[in-house]
């Protein structure tokens, strides 16, 4: 076959319409709404709790995208007008940024009726343009069998990890949340607040000689099983998501100071279809979270939620948890990281 | 034994220790039969590899990352190729600016551009979506095909596709039979570079990432963030396989030792 220039330009128009039909930008589009989910068997539970019912309900169908807050609310930033997500799922600190820009919608209880089974201190820390629908909590996982008499409580985990008695596993700075549910934490338990975190630091250099770090949590959980740490700072359903695929020896305890929150936020983009709200309506559902929450092993935000027996034991009640300022730590977030980096450096 | 064979000894070993064992542990992990990554493994099973088919978004990202491995490529080697053969004998001062500003997203980090391609592309109208990550990639492809397909247009005396033009062949005629050939492992070794550095990218995919448009870096990310199983290892094996089974086909091809005198 011989390629003439008639020939060479109809193929690659043809390649390039191809292309283009493929490749439309993804928009919100009137029946179908784009929603988010993290990965593995978050995503599995967020499409047999919130989106199977959402679509059963309006007919409308969700397509589920993967990914992280950071991802997300950078798409939303660069598309405000033609927003490419209609619901995000949010770290407390990104939900704050992204209200304080002004890119979401506020939530009342018109527009989501299950809002008003939400505390209202959940809505107030999104500055109302969101809310929190699943937390966990950070507190002290153990190896039990090393740790014996594990310490019950912040001030007792330092005090001892400083003496040697244990090694213990630590979030590192490059963890996102490690300001909140290990800093903010900790720094709260020994006296602390957010303009003054040096207890924090002085325990940590107290600490310094027995700590390993983790980036991610899947190294903590490898620092125990390979026996180069024997306890840490974790999270109670990542705990019991270990315990329920097998692992025996782990075990869980909320700090008598109260581990710090850490929640996720939903929040919808300005401009994003309305009928994102039908969905959030589903995802603030009594029954819709009940179910979630067996699934992931963290506790939901919805109070007329009742756990089974098994997690009831296992979710950290809202009341034994710290709900951290986020809308404080993010302003001096950017001081606190500087001084983790010029002391601690990990 | 001499001094420069025992160093050699220490080198080999050490490259060993830190370079393959890592490797080999995961592959062996992807075997487990426990629920969690650890080694050694209490027991074999092929369950994780089976895990792999039956989350779907592995497989559906696993298409779309072949495919814009694929289309990133074809694209990197239709704006690569004339560029490099032009380039390789211009002797304007021009031309080594526009190679170097070709070649820039070699040493720019790739957060970065995706980060700016986000905005941009989205300022254009390109929005989330497959043609803009087929557009990135092939921004962050080009500098290999031209790197490669250079290095080797360099070593080709001008004199060949000079006497077969005295000899009355046209310019298309001279690039068919006389400089395609010559090119052609260059041109084999910057396509497996371009298509393997598309597959594994995943700081530029991240920011493009959809429903639609997942990467299987982005999904493997997404899930090891919050899934604890050894899924992700026997996925890393087969990744390791297909890599592996890409080399020995390009191997039988064009040969290993010429692609690398390429680059």
């Amino acid at each position: 076959m011989t390629m003439n220039r008639r020939r060479f330009l109809g193929t690659a128009g043809a390649t390039t319409t191809l292309l283009g039909l493929s490749g439309l930008p993804l928009r919100a589009q009137g029946g179908t709404l784009n929603v988010t989910a993290y990965g593995g068997v978050w995503e599995q539970a967020i499409r047999d709790c919130f989106v199977a019912p959402f679509e059963a309900k309006t007919g409308a169908t969700a397509t589920v995208s993967l990914g992280g807050p950071a991802q997300w609310l950078s798409q939303v930033e660069a598309n405000p007008e033609q927003p490419p997500l209609d619901v995000l799922i949010m770290s407390p600190d990104l939900a704050v940024l992204a209200a304080e820009g002004d890119l979401m919608d506020d939530f009342t209880v018109e527009k989501l009726p299950n809002l008003q089974y939400i505390p209202q201190e959940f809505t107030d820390a999104c500055l109302g343009k969101g809310t929190y629908f699943d937390y966990g909590v950070g507190g002290i996982t153990y190896n039990k069998q090393i740790v014996s008499e594990p310490p019950r409580s912040f001030a007792d985990f330092v005090e001892r990890v400083s003496s040697g008695e244990f090694i213990a596993s630590v979030p590192s700075i490059s963890y996102g949340p490690t300001t909140v549910f290990f800093l903010w934490a900790i720094n709260n338990a020994l006296g602390g607040d957010v303009d003054n975190v040096d207890p924090f630091f002085e325990a940590m250099a107290k600490m310094k000689d027995n700590l390993v770090f983790w980036a991610g949590p899947n190294d903590f959980f490898n620092h125990l099983a390979s026996g180069e740490a024997d306890l840490g700072i974790y999270f109670d359903g990542r705990t019991w998501n270990h315990v329920d695929e097998g692992v025996d020896w782990i075990d869980f305890i909320n700090p008598e100071e109260g581990g710090a929150m850490t929640a996720v936020a939903i929040q919808k983009p300005k401009n994003a279809s309305d009928l994102a709200w039908d969905y959030l309506n589903e995802v603030l559902d009594a029954g819709n979270q009940a179910k979630f929450a067996e699934i992931l092993n963290y506790g939901v935000t919805n109070t007329q939620v009742e756990y089974s027996e098994k997690l009831a034991s296992r979710v950290t009640p809202l009341s034994e948890a710290n709900l951290p300022p986020y809308a404080d730590i993010a302003r001096v977030r950017n001081d606190w990281i500087d001084r983790w980096n010029r002391e601690i450096g990990m | 034994m001499r001094l420069s064979d025992i160093a050699l000894w220490v080198f080999t070993l050490a490259f060993f220790i830190f370079m393959i064992l890592p490797i080999a542990v995961v592959v062996v992990i992807s075997f487990t039969e426990a629920g969690y990554a650890a080694f050694p493994i209490p027991g074999w099973s092929l369950k994780w590899f089976a895990r792999i088919f039956e989350y779907e978004p592995f497989i559906d990202s696993l298409i779309t990352s072949l495919w814009l491995g694929v289309v990133a490529t074809v694209a990197s080697c239709l704006l690569g190729i004339p560029a490099a053969l032009y380039l390789s004998r211009a002797r304007s001062g021009w031309a080594t600016v526009i190679t170097t500003f070709l070649l820039s997203p070699l040493s720019m980090p790739m957060i970065v551009i995706g980060f700016a391609s986000l905005f941009f592309l989205s300022a254009l109208g390109f929005g989330i979506s497959f043609l803009s990550l087929a557009i990135v990639h092939t921004v962050i492809c080009l500098p290999y095909v031209i790197r490669t397909v250079a290095a080797v247009y360099r070593a080709v005396p001008p004199a060949y596709e000079e006497a077969a033009m005295i000899l009355g062949a046209g310019r298309f005629t001279t690039f068919r039979e006389v400089t395609l050939p010559l090119i052609r492992p260059g041109i084999a070794a910057g396509s497996l570079f371009s298509f393997l550095t598309s597959f594994d990218n995943l700081p530029v995919s991240y920011f493009f990432g959809s429903a639609q448009t997942n990467t299987l870096p982005v999904v493997m990310l997404a899930y090891m963030e919050h899934q604890f199983d050894p899924s992700i290892a026997a996925l890393s094996t087969l990744q390791l396989l297909l890599a592996i089974v890409a080399l020995v086909v390009a191997d039988r091809l064009y040969g290993i030792e010429k692609m690398t005198v390429a680059t």
